[in-house]
């Protein structure tokens, strides 16, 4: 799967637990997910879970403490399945 | 944990210990002062001290989440002046927002010597992840840590599932031997979240011992299922809580 392809997923996912769909229009691989989007950090760890579950890759403690932005999960992702 | 902040952890805890002669009082006192009482008070904190008797730790104390000095009154309500003098290990260490006490300097000074690990909300990874080492070397001295499962004060008034914060799950996974201990702590008056209780509030509080049982996953799903669970429940001491009262 290509890094856009990636990206608009996670994208897909962020929209079911942003409270302003509006602001992810504009989303990057720069936007921070909680600064950015507004998202409550304990909603960030149901959004990982999502994308372990949609991309099918285990992602632990360590890894999801470094997600701060949208570049970063579809990184993560990327290098779960290389 | 580096050593530097193993060594300030330590000395917080000495400073912290000494001190409570004179901090204890203070509190207590404010806590008259303001005319809050707990009911069944006596029979509480027998009941706190026998379960830490029993187990000496590590607990995590998780209470519901209303006004800025829940933890205060919580721990008022656990343990008596006296056995926070000479039973100092048994007081919890809390996690308050930064914001909430560092511009004033004798509530800084307190928090501090109060067994305080101030929390940057929206802080950095580095900060938080710092944070989380100081929690699990404190249980790892089998103390006790009081965390609100909830992150903060409930603006519905009312335990709340959809705002829950899963560093809870975290610790019960990463701290083998940690008991969780569920308080309900309401005032008469308390309608829904504030700054502080009104003046002369008279509390109920529910204390019981919590065992998440067995969640299914790892990682991060057994951390939510383990945040979850003790949510649910708090939300259950809450249903008790409005049947008792009519």
């Amino acid at each position: 799967m290509s890094e856009e392809q990636i990206t608009k997923k996670v994208i897909e996912i962020l929209r079911g637990y942003v409270k302003d769909a509006s602001l992810l229009e504009k989303a990057t691989g720069e936007t921070h997910i909680l600064k950015d989007l507004k998202v409550n950090s304990a909603r960030l760890v149901d959004i990982i879970i999502k994308c372990e579950d949609v991309f099918g890759a285990t992602i632990d403690d360590d890894e999801a403490d470094r997600i701060a932005t949208i570049g970063d999960a579809v990184a993560l992702i990327q290098q779960k399945a290389a | 944990m580096e050593g530097r902040d193993r060594t300030l952890l330590g000395l917080q805890y000495v400073l912290g210990r000494l001190a409570s002669l004179i901090t204890a009082p203070l509190v207590f006192s404010a806590i008259w002062l303001r005319g809050y009482r707990i009911r069944d008070l006596r029979r509480i904190r027998s009941e706190v001290d026998r379960l830490q008797g029993e187990h000496e730790g590590p607990w995590l104390i998780c209470p519901n989440h209303l006004t800025m000095i829940d933890s205060v009154l919580i721990s008022y309500g656990m343990a008596s002046m006296y056995g926070h003098v000479v039973r100092f290990k048994r007081v919890p260490w809390n996690l308050p927002e930064r914001d909430n006490f560092q511009k004033n300097l004798f509530l800084a000074v307190m928090c501090y010597l109060g067994k305080c690990l101030p929390v940057n909300r929206g802080g950095s990874r580095e900060e938080l992840q710092r944070l989380f080492e100081k929690c699990r070397h404190v249980l790892g001295w089998r103390q006790s840590l009081l965390i609100f499962p909830e992150g903060g004060r409930s603006r519905t008034g009312r335990v709340n599932r959809e705002n829950v914060s899963y560093g809870v799950g975290r610790f019960l996974t990463e701290c083998p031997g940690c008991r969780v201990m569920l308080i309900y702590l309401r005032g008469d008056g308390q309608e829904t979240y504030g700054t502080l209780p009104r003046f002369g509030e008279r509390f109920t509080m529910q204390v019981e011992v919590f065992d998440p049982g067995t969640v299914d996953g790892a990682g991060l799903r057994l951390q939510r299922g383990y945040a979850r669970r003790i949510v649910d429940r708090l939300v259950e001491m809450e249903e008790q809580y409005f049947a008792a009262r009519g």
